[in-house]
């Protein structure tokens, strides 16, 4: 036998390669402090979206029940940092974001242990993290905090 | 059998060889090391030369009290300053710019019209040309929204300066795309009603109208007097994936050039003026027609004046209270060309501009350091006798002969921190030798201010360790090109940048700068300092200035441990048929410990 398997067939069924996105929990509009805008999702999740959008990396907003981690499932006690690292195994691109009902937000890649992912904060940092989610799969370095945004060296 | 042990006091090591001496000869027992404690040649360096002393002793297997004699060297009485000048400084004038590269700008093209605040957008007129001027904390969906509204109504919004991340953002949301440029920091300094340009090139290109003095002069209609005004915002915005240029009324920002003056070079038998802005080049032309130096002056008020103070007020510091009173005399300077990165005057999110500089590192003969007060405290401290003795540059070529495969004549190029020294022992024992200015820690100020760090450490990081690029999480991929692996997965703060691979780790280069670009910047520094000065300091020292008379080269000093400097400076010296190599004291010690051995040796040839 050759040993080659002809794989064509199966390229539909694949999932298109996308940074996944799991969040759990429901939290208001002006919780977080970005006004009363109601898009069916929390302004964390709007938010992040937002920054990978910016990045120009394509997004899916996932079901945290289709790959909860463990046998939490979708209880309280899961993590922002587990939803993060099945979303990063589920996803093609191997970086996965997750929120928990807690609203901390963590951004996570696939071949890294579970327990050390690349970023955790809160959902007032959503727009990095979906910034730096993105910036992970392009290949660039990571944004400085909000905090730092200004830039110390030169551009050239 | 007698035990004495070398002593060699450095800038930055204070270095000890232990050896017993018998009847033929010295058999030396073993070395060691250890930071310098206070100024070179002050009593302060005590406690570091006893720590050198007991170490050599207890590796060796040795008790204090069989040592006889401790063997101190005369430090070189020279000491050297830096200073470093831009020459050049770009000023904005009757236009105000944005330069600046955000990773993420959007739409492509050309816009032109009158910058109007976002707010402002529903007042303009239908056919109107506008960019609008979107301040922080306005929505992303919000300013696409209030952009389509208003070109629904006929107005014509060109392109858009945004204050947050929000460029593609916007430009996704609106029905055709236009050029936005983004992250612009000082958008409330932006000038409203003015008339402006915003371009964007496709991603993986560069501006091409707004870089040009025409382009902008076709723009906005200028005549040659204010396109020569314009130049420089042209050239500033060369290289950039985005721009905006603001036309404002003249008079914002005066036009001011800094004199960058003139250098006297005094030599003992001519003198002569050269303007620093003929660039380093012209400086060591000049330099080299007046030799010897005797002492060199800056026009008073400019850039030069400037720096000769700071040198000189540098070395005031070093020097003792006694010799401070003594003319500093410059007996050498180094000029490297060399280029800054500085705030442009006149621009909008905080853009740097690469103007050319001038580095100069300076060095002064000074009054014999106060050796003997150093040994009386010395003496009481170990409790055996101290003497002083031997001049550096001749124990220096003494230890260097102890490298195997080397004769006499034989130079030695001691690049240390701050002066590169060369002494030659011709045939017959004659030894003369050189001090020149510029070292390991101009390199260092040079990478430091090129690659625009501010940050010593991390320019020292750089000079030291080859470069790498961390590609994922696990792997980073060296200089060269191999890849190489680690377990633990690297910081989060390390992914895609550029690292250096240092002894305490991995550290990465607050930089945007390319891998290839630091590369480039590193070698070139050492070049510039450490290939001009060995050349410069071979010549000094061979017979008649001419190389092919040096036989042996051997390259010393903590700058020699350096993974590429000796190889450079080998490949600079082939030419002219030199057996140029790192040093191996002894044959075990490397480029270290060249003095102290040469201390007990200078005193095993007087024994006999």
């Amino acid at each position: 036998m050759s040993g080659i398997v002809d794989r064509r067939g199966e390229r539909n069924r694949r999932s298109p390669p996308t940074v996944v996105v799991h969040c759990i929990g429901e939290h208001g509009g002006g919780e977080h402090g970005f006004g009363e805008r109601s898009f069916g999702e929390h302004d964390g999740v709007r938010e992040l979206l937002a920054g990978l959008e910016e990045e120009g990396v394509p997004v899916r907003l996932a079901d945290p029940g289709e790959w909860g981690d463990g046998p939490g499932g979708d209880g309280p006690s899961v993590t922002a940092v587990d939803l993060a690292h099945a979303a990063a195994r589920a996803s093609p691109l191997d970086v996965g974001v997750g929120i928990d009902s807690d609203s901390r937000v963590c951004v996570h890649h696939a071949k890294r242990p579970a327990d050390r992912p690349v970023i955790t904060t809160d959902a007032t940092r959503a727009r990095w993290c979906g910034h730096n989610a993105a910036r992970l799969v392009v290949g660039l370095p990571l944004k400085e905090p909000p905090e730092q945004l200004e830039e110390t060296w030169p551009h050239h | 059998m007698t035990l004495l042990v070398g002593v060699d006091i450095g800038n930055s090591t204070t270095e000890a060889c232990l050896a017993e001496l018998g009847p033929d000869g010295p058999r030396y027992l073993g070395g060691a090391l250890a930071p310098t404690s206070g100024v070179k040649g002050t009593a302060e360096n005590v406690p570091g030369v006893v720590k050198v002393v007991q170490e050599a002793l207890s590796a060796a297997g040795r008790a204090p009290h069989e040592l006889a004699t401790v063997l101190v060297n005369e430090a070189t009485p020279v000491i050297s300053g830096l200073a470093m000048e831009t020459i050049t400084e770009t000023v904005i004038t009757e236009s105000t710019m944005i330069g600046h590269n955000p990773d993420t700008p959007a739409g492509a093209g050309l816009g032109t019209g009158t910058t109007v605040a976002f707010g402002e957008l529903d007042t303009c007129e239908s056919g109107e040309r506008v960019i609008c001027v979107v301040g922080a904390g306005v929505d992303f969906e919000d300013a696409a929204a209030g952009i389509a509204a208003a070109r629904d109504r006929g107005v014509e919004v060109t392109g858009a300066v945004v204050h947050a991340d929000d460029a593609n953002l916007v430009v996704n949301r609106l029905p055709e795309p236009i050029p936005v440029v983004d992250e612009v920091t000082l958008v409330a300094k932006v000038p409203l009603g003015m008339p402006a340009a915003v371009e964007v090139a496709e991603p993986g290109r560069t501006v091409r109208t707004l870089s040009n003095s025409y382009g902008i002069a076709t723009l906005f209609d200028l005549d040659p007097d204010r396109t020569r005004l314009v130049a420089p915002v042209a050239r500033a915005l060369v290289g950039n994936r985005s721009a905006v240029v603001v036309r404002t009324p003249s008079g914002d920002i005066a036009d001011r050039r800094i004199p960058a003056g003139t250098l006297t070079l005094i030599g003992e038998h001519s003198r002569l003026s050269v303007g620093i802005d003929a660039g380093a080049e012209e400086i060591m032309a000049a330099l080299r027609r007046v030799a010897p130096l005797a002492d060199a002056t800056g026009e008073a008020g400019t850039h030069v004046g400037g720096m000769l103070a700071t040198v000189r007020d540098a070395m005031a510091e070093t020097l003792s209270d006694a010799a401070a009173e003594q003319d500093v005399r410059i007996q050498d300077v180094l000029a490297v060309d060399t280029f800054v990165p500085q705030h442009v005057t006149g621009a909008l999110a905080g853009e740097f501009a690469l103007e050319n500089a001038v580095a100069l590192a300076a060095m002064v003969r000074t009054s014999r350091a106060p050796m003997e007060a150093l040994a009386e405290q010395l003496r009481s401290a170990l409790g055996v006798a101290v003497v002083v003795g031997g001049v550096e540059a001749d124990m220096a070529v003494l230890g260097a002969l102890t490298t195997p495969g080397t004769e006499r004549p034989l130079a030695v190029l001691d690049l240390g921190g701050g002066s590169t020294d060369a002494a030659l022992a011709t045939g017959d024992g004659e030894v003369r030798s050189v001090h020149l200015a510029g070292a390991g820690d101009l390199v260092t100020k040079l990478i430091d201010s090129e690659l625009g760090l501010d940050n010593r450490e991390v320019a020292e990081d750089v000079k030291k360790n080859p470069l790498a690029k961390a590609e994922s999480f696990f792997h980073v991929r060296m200089e060269d090109g191999t890849a190489r692996f680690f377990d633990e997965p690297l910081p989060a703060e390390a992914f895609a940048r550029v690292v250096v691979l240092g002894e305490e780790g991995m550290r990465p280069v607050p930089t945007r700068h390319s891998l290839e670009k630091v590369r480039q910047v590193r070698r070139s520094a050492k070049h510039k300092v450490f290939v001009v000065n060995a050349l410069r300091a071979l010549e000094r020292v061979a017979p008649g200035g001419n190389l092919r008379e040096v036989g042996f080269v051997v390259v010393l000093g903590g700058s020699a441990l350096d993974f590429e400097v000796p190889d450079m400076i080998a490949e600079a010296v082939a030419g002219a048929g030199i057996v140029c190599g790192t040093g191996n004291v002894r044959g075990c010690e490397g480029p270290r410990n060249a003095v102290a051995t040469g201390l007990v040796d200078n005193r095993a040839e007087r024994a006999r």
